[in-house]
Order: structure tokens, then C-alpha cells, then sequence
């Protein structure tokens, strides 16, 4: 309300965020897993001292480099340029609160690219053991990006202690810091494993050492094949009750209803999790023979879905809030609503104030409509779009201009038992003038000549 | 004390009772044809896993549906909102339905431009057709159970076009629907169809089917040695190598089956009502679309002949020439086989067509 606002008609913002950010997640993730893979088998290889290990990884680290930095550097900083246009006063407050951890995230990443520039470099032109040692310092740099970008998008779901204390460090290290550090190793070690069996399906002229490679990938997801159950459910015993309260709600009603989402994407993220391990079984480790390179690409999408979907689904966990407990996904904070509705929302609001100059007197506004739009675009297009992605055309069917006024004093309701929307959105915040600008805006959608 | 089979030879108990020798002798040296056209191998074992996927969730759907009029609609309303989980079971059967038609079309066609219905193979070819339409049967019948408009509508047209058949089509129509119209009657037939006579005579037919494959082995296409990876990997074994790839493209099938679930559950519409008027741009399910769309297109008369007759008329033929392609293109005639290819090809390219101008109609 305090910046302009992006409209991204059809598809939404928050998809926009979505498609770059689950690309990203795909990199970012082998970036970190991959490294600790490379490390790891340059190690088995400098134990061993087998050549063929060296001359596969020096193969697979070529892949690496490529994957990582041309698609990591297209999506990385894409990101920010998405999420700053989509939800600037989200992106302001993280910014703004953990500045330092960004700077050292942007150290680390630097770095990080650096090292393995280098280490690509010189494959053949240092010793093995100080190529080995480049390996872990790889390991080393690419782990510890995780652990600081851990704690800031954990602290998104889970604020904890800083809703009272603001300390960025309570907000920092918060419930879901720890276990989350855990369960993205272990979605790591998954997918380093997956990425490195397209790698070893590509070896030729050598059958025993294909198959060796290729078991030894599949191991890789062992880690959260075992740990996996467990690590979910710390994380899951540690976010807000309501966040699980949705899930739950979606086990008999999933096959009717709006709320049922989040409920059937952790359901098909648990079973295509078992298909993935299935298939790592039953295909490269018990038939390494017949584990093509076309069969890798396939048990690489579904790896990829299931991770894209767990990613996905935990945004969704946030609902109704983009940090939980206190910024709602609108940009607006949960202790401003009440003076919003006294004040009203477009007289609190800067950028929309400054932007029509004729708000500030209601009495004299030309047109309700157009206050209604612009109510709509702030308070609900961080969601919803009019005819696309969480259409509005469709949720509001045939309600005329009456009935949408309706529901909107129920969206306006900040109590649970008035608002039984309030734990999947954010309470509407402004003046009763202002819902029923909205309602004759809306009204407009699914019957355009009715426009004043 | 009893002389029961101790554990660690139990398995050789069982060998000698049941005389599984044979049988075992036969899975271990059986093999599989490798070249580029063995992706198509798996279409028939991704069907039997989505057949089986049907049975388990049909028998749990039983449980709660009701094959009666007045409660029909709601009992399936109770399973997609009440009962835990009922949406997702009956989802993984109406998406697996679906599938399975899916891979049954790609099945058919496969074998067809592989040749795979040549001599002696004649009768795998036509137990794989009857299996095709105990397919569409199921398909048929089951549409109807939900009882919301859709379903009512779209069987009406479908036992409609029935009655046009020449002499059989009125007496079936009539006996299908049990009266003049859709009521009760048709209801209790067609659950009683659908999760008895069909399953009864799928069996057999299956097993005949399975059966005949096994006896002849896989049919290889004809394409050369260029057709192989390597002169030496010309077969592979069935177990383990065969069969765990299998497995792999059955996991995958799921796979995708629980994606069709979770992001698009089955959901039902308003219960039928046979006296409101017929919902505007009712189509049938997809596999039946291109069948519709033509006949849609034909004049209501073709010379001294309904236009819809001779449409059913001409689908009977191209089911009687498809049925009877072994015993045209036996492998003997070069230009017969180049005329059963071009027969395929058309009817693909038309199956195709008509079922995309139906869904965009």
C-alpha cells in the first residue's frame, strides 16, 4: 500500500514468485547437494585412487558448473527482481531486518561461484590432494549458504520469540531453524544423488564401472529415505498449530472445496516421495542395466516435483501471511488493520494516496469503481487475479453487487467465529465506504456493463 | 507332533506341490526382443497394473456407493466431502479409468503399426479387441453411477444412438435401460453390469490373452538388424532386466495417476433430473468424443437412411476390417501390409481429429 503495485494479469504475482522460485530451489539445492557429492566422491576417488572416478567427476563437475551458474545466476537474481515487484513491503522488512546475514549470504555466494570456477580450473593442473582440499572447501562455503538463507526464510513461517522480543537473532535461530537446516541436507543428498545418476546413466565402454556409479548415486538417497519421516515431522511439530489445522481439514473434503489445496499437495509430495524411492530401488539399484539416461531424466522430474511441491506447499503454510503472526501476504501488518478500519485503507495508504489525488474526500469521488479496483489490486492481487489464477470471475459467480457485499463484511471480520476465512486470508482493512467501493468494483468482473 | 514345512523349505514344498517347475523354467528363460520400438512393450503391463488399481478401488467405492435412485447422487456426494478419503479413492478410479483407456488406445495402435497381429497371432489380436470393448463397457456403464445431469444426459444419447443399430439396436437399448426410459431400472443394471458381468467376462478373456502372449512370446517388427542396439543385445531377459523396468514405467504411470488426483480430484455435478432440459454442449467422455463429434456432423438423412445409421453403420465397419486385419495383412503381400498401415494411419489420424474438433466444439 506504501509502493506501487505490479499487476500480472492472468497468471498472478505470487506465480510469477513461484515459477522462479521453485527453478531456483532446483539449482540452488544441487548447488549446495551437488557440492557435498563432489567432495564426497573426489574423496572415494582419492582414497582409492581411481582414475575413472577422477575422470567421471571431472565430467560430472562440467554438468555442475553449467546447471548452477547459468541457470543460478538467470533465477537468483531473478528473484529479487520478482519478489521486490510483487511484495515490496515484504521484501523491504527483510532487507531491513537482516541486512548483515544478506551481506554475508552475498560473501558466501560469491564465493562459493569463485571456488568452483577455480576448481573446474584445475582439474589436471594442481595436485590431487589440493584439488581434494578445493572439493571441501566447496563443501564447506556452498553448506554454510544454506545455513544463513535457512534462517531467513524459516523465520518467514515461524517468527517465534521476535513477535515480542524483535531480536533478529531470536528471529534468526526461530522453531524451525534447526530442523528445517536438517530436512533441506537431506533433500539435498536426494537430489545431488538424482542430478549425479544422469551423469553416471551417460557412461559408456565400462558396464561394471557404470553400474558402480550408478548404485553409488542411488545410496544418496538413502539419507532421507530413513531420515526423511523424521525430520518432517520435527519440522511439522514445530509450525503454528493453524498452519496444521489446514492440512488436516483438507483429509475428508479435499474433493470438494477451496481450502483443500495445501491438503492434496502434501499428500501427492508423500507419495511420489515413495515413488521416487521405489524407483531408485527397483531401478538403478536393482537393474542398473537397464537404468538409461532417458529413465534418469524421468526420475529426475519426479524428484524435482516432489521438491517443487514440498516448496510450494510451505509457502502455502504461511497463508495468510507473508512473515506469520505479523505481516499479512497483502503487505499489510496484522496490528494495523484496526486503525485501517477506522481511517480507512487508501487514506493510510502513501502510494495510493499519492497516486489519486481526489481520495482524500470521499464525498467527492468520482467514481466508486475505481476506488473499489484499486482496493482490489492492493489488498487482494497479492492472491487473486480477476480472470486467471485464483480468478475472481469464478469465486464470485453469480453474486450480484448485494450478495459480494455480504461476503466482504465477513471478509472484514477480524474475529475466527465471525471470518471463518481468516486462517487462509487476510481480514479486508479499510471503511465500510470503502468495502462497498470494493463490491461495486467486483461487481464489475463478471458483468462489465454495469462499469460506471 | 505335525511334520509341517519348516520355513527355509517352504518354497521347495511349494515348487513340488504345485508343480511350479515348469512354470519357473519358462520365466527364467523367457525373453524379451531389445530394439527402438520396445519402449511399446510396456504398454500392456502399464494397463494390467491400472486394471488392478480399477478392482482395489472399486471394491472400496462399493462400500459407500448406493445403486438406487434417491440416494445414488448423495452417496457419492457423502464419499467426495464426508467420508476420509473417499474423494481420493474415487478420483484414482474415475482419472484410472481414464488412463487405462489412454494406454489402451496406445496398446492397440502400437501392435497395430508393429504388425504385431499377423499369423500366429491372430487370436491375441482379437481378444485384445474384445478386451478393448470390455473396456468402453465399463466406461459406458460406469458413467452413469454418479447420477448427476452430466452422466444422466450423456447415457441417454449414448443408449439413443444404441436403439439406431440396425434390428439388435431397440431390443438392447430397451434391455440396457430396463423400459422406455432411464430410471431405476437402468441404474441396477448397469451397477450390475459394471461390477459383475463385465469383471466375469473380462477374466477369461484376459487370461486368454495373457495366456497366447506367453505362448508365442513377444512379436518382433520386422525392421532389420539396423532396428538393434548391437547384434548382441538383441534379447534381454525377462526376469530380472525386463520385469524391473516394468516396474519402473509402473511407478511412473502412478505417478502420474496421483498427480491427475491431487491436483484435479474427480468432482460431481447437480443430480440428475430426467424432466429438466439436456445441459447446454453435453459431450460424452473423451474416448467416445470422435465417435460423437462425426455423427454430429452427418445430415439428418443420407439418401433413403438416417444419417445417424449410416455413421454407426460405418463405425461397425471400420471395427469389422480392424478386427479382421490378421486375416488381410498375414505378412504375405507387401501391398496388403502397406494397405493395412495406411487403414491404421487413418484411423488414428481420424481418431485424433474428431476427438480434438469434439473437445474444442
Amino acid at each position: 500500500m506504501n509502493y506501487p503495485v505490479w499487476v500480472v494479469p492472468y497468471l498472478g504475482g505470487s506465480w510469477v514468485i513461484g515459477i522462479m522460485a521453485i527453478i531456483h530451489i532446483f539449482v540452488s539445492h544441487f548447488a549446495v547437494g551437488g557440492g557435498i557429492f563432489i567432495a564426497f566422491t573426489e574423496q572415494l576417488a582419492y582414497s582409492r585412487q581411481d582414475d575413472r572416478i577422477y575422470d567421471y567427476l571431472k565430467r560430472h563437475s562440467l554438468f555442475f558448473l553449467l546447471v548452477t551458474t547459468v541457470i543460478g545466476a538467470v533465477t537468483g537474481p531473478g528473484i529479487w527482481w520478482v519478489i521486490a515487484l510483487v511484495s515490496p513491503p515484504g521484501t523491504a522488512f527483510l532487507i531491513q531486518n537482516f541486512t548483515w546475514f544478506w551481506s554475508l549470504e552475498y560473501l558466501a555466494f560469491a564465493a562459493e561461484i569463485t571456488t568452483f570456477f577455480v576448481y573446474y580450473y584445475t582439474w589436471n593442473r594442481i595436485s590431487k590432494e589440493q584439488h581434494l582440499q578445493l572439493a571441501w572447501l566447496y563443501f564447506g562455503i556452498s553448506v554454510s549458504t544454506l545455513i544463513i538463507i535457512n534462517g531467513i526464510i524459516t523465520f518467514m513461517l515461524t517468527p517465534g520469540n521476535w513477535l515480542t522480543s524483535h531480536n533478529i537473532f531470536e528471529g534468526f535461530f526461530n522453531p524451525t531453524y534447526w530442523p528445517s537446516v536438517l530436512l533441506r541436507l537431506l533433500i539435498m543428498f536426494g537430489l545431488a544423488g538424482m542430478y549425479a545418476l544422469i551423469t553416471s546413466s551417460r557412461i559408456r565402454d565400462d558396464e561394471a564401472f557404470r553400474t558402480y556409479m550408478l548404485r553409488y548415486s542411488a545410496k544418496w538417497l538413502l539419507p532421507i529415505f530413513f531420515l526423511g519421516p523424521l525430520a518432517g515431522l520435527w519440522y511439522f511439530s514445530n509450525i503454528p498449530q493453524a498452519a496444521i489445522d489446514t492440512i488436516f481439514t483438507g483429509i475428508h473434503a479435499s474433493g470438494v472445496g477451496n481450502f483443500s489445496v495445501l491438503a492434496r499437495a502434501v499428500y501427492l509430495a508423500m507419495i511420489l516421495s515413495g515413488a521416487v524411492i521405489i524407483f531408485a530401488f527397483v531401478g538403478p539399484y536393482l537393474n542398473p542395466k537397464g537404468f538409461s539416461f532417458k529413465a534418469a531424466l524421468i526420475f529426475l522430474f519426479f524428484g524435482l516435483m516432489v521438491t517443487g511441491i514440498s516448496e510450494w506447499s510451505r509457502e502455502m503454510l504461511r497463508k495468510p501471511y507473508v512473515i506469520y503472526g505479523y505481516m499479512y501476504s497483502n503487505g499489510i501488518l496484522r496490528d494495523q488493520i484496526e486503525n485501517i478500519n477506522r481511517i480507512g485503507f487508501l487514506r493510510a495508504s502513501k502510494w495510493a494516496l499519492a497516486s489519486t489525488p481526489t481520495i482524500p474526500e470521499p464525498a467527492t469521488m468520482p467514481s466508486a469503481t475505481g476506488q473499489g479496483e484499486l482496493i482490489f489490486r492492493y489488498q487482494c492481487m497479492s492472491c487473486h487475479t480477476q480472470t486467471g489464477y485464483r480468478s475472481m470471475k469464478r469465486l464470485l459467480l453469480d453474486r450480484d453487487r448485494d450478495a459480494i457485499l455480504a461476503l466482504l463484511d465477513i471478509l472484514h471480520e477480524t474475529d475466527p467465529k465471525k471470518n471463518p476465512y481468516i486462517g487462509i486470508m487476510p481480514p479486508l482493512a479499510g471503511t465500510r465506504e470503502e468495502m462497498s467501493a470494493l463490491a461495486d468494483y467486483l461487481a464489475t468482473i463478471n458483468h462489465p456493463q454495469k462499469r460506471i | 507332533m505335525m511334520n509341517l514345512p519348516q520355513p527355509k523349505r517352504l518354497w521347495d514344498w511349494l515348487l513340488e506341490r504345485l508343480e511350479l517347475g515348469p512354470i519357473l523354467y519358462f520365466a527364467q528363460n523367457k525373453e524379451v526382443p531389445v530394439h527402438q520400438y520396445s519402449f511399446w512393450y510396456y504398454m500392456g503391463g502399464i494397463i494390467l497394473v491400472l486394471l488392478i488399481g480399477q478392482v482395489l478401488s472399486g471394491m472400496l467405492l462399493m462400500v459407500y456407493y448406493i445403486p438406487e435412485i434417491r440416494s445414488a447422487h448423495a452417496s457419492i456426494l457423502a464419499l467426495n466431502s464426508q467420508i476420509d478419503f473417499g474423494w481420493f479413492v474415487r478420483s484414482l478410479h474415475s482419472w484410472g479409468a481414464n488412463l487405462m483407456v489412454l494406454f489402451l488406445f496406445a496398446h492397440l495402435f502400437s501392435t497395430y503399426f508393429m504388425k504385431a497381429y499377423r499369423p500366429p497371432r491372430e487370436l491375441t489380436w482379437l481378444s485384445g479387441m474384445l478386451l478393448l470393448g470390455l473396456g468402453f463397457g465399463f466406461g459406458f456403464t460406469g458413467y452413469l453411477l454418479p447420477w448427476d445431469s452430466t452422466s444422466f444426459f450423456a447415457t441417454k444419447i449414448g443408449l439413443d444412438i444404441t436403439a439406431k443399430v440396425p434390428l439388435i439396436g431397440e431390443p438392447m437399448a430397451y434391455i440396457l435401460r430396463g423400459g422406455a426410459d432411464i430410471s431405476q431400472n437402468t441404474i441396477s443394471r448397469f451397477f450390475t453390469i459394471h461390477v459383475m458381468l463385465l469383471p466375469l467376462l473380462l477374466l477369461p478373456v484376459l487370461g486368454l490373452h495373457l495366456w497366447i502372449i506367453q505362448a508365442h512370446g513377444m512379436s518382433e517388427p520386422k525392421q532389420g538388424p539396423t532396428a538393434y542396439p548391437s547384434p548382441e543385445e538383441k534379447y534381454e531377459k525377462f526376469f530380472p532386466t525386463f520385469i524391473f523396468k516394468d516396474f519402473m514405467a509402473w511407478v511412473v504411470v502412478l505417478g502420474a495417476l496421483a498427480i491427475l488426483v491431487a491436483l484435479r480430484p474427480w468432482g460431481v455435478g447437480p443430480e440428475a433430473d430426467p424432466f429438466a432440459p439436456a445441459p447446454i454442449g453435453i459431450k460424452p467422455e473423451w474416448y467416445f468424443l470422435s465417435m460423437f463429434q462425426f455423427l454430429k456432423l452427418l445430415p439428418p438423412k443420407i439418401g433413403p437412411l438416417e444419417g445417424e445409421l449410416v455413421g454407426i453403420l460405418f463405425f461397425g465397419l471400420l471395427g469389422l476390417i480392424l478386427a479382421l486385419i490378421p486375416f488381410f495383412d498375414t505378412g504375405a503381400s507387401e501391398s496388403r501390409s502397406k494397405a493395412a498401415t495406411g487403414f491404421g494411419i487413418f484411423l488414428l489420424a481420424g481418431l485424433i481429429i474428431f476427438t480434438i474438433w469434439g473437445l474444442f466444439s
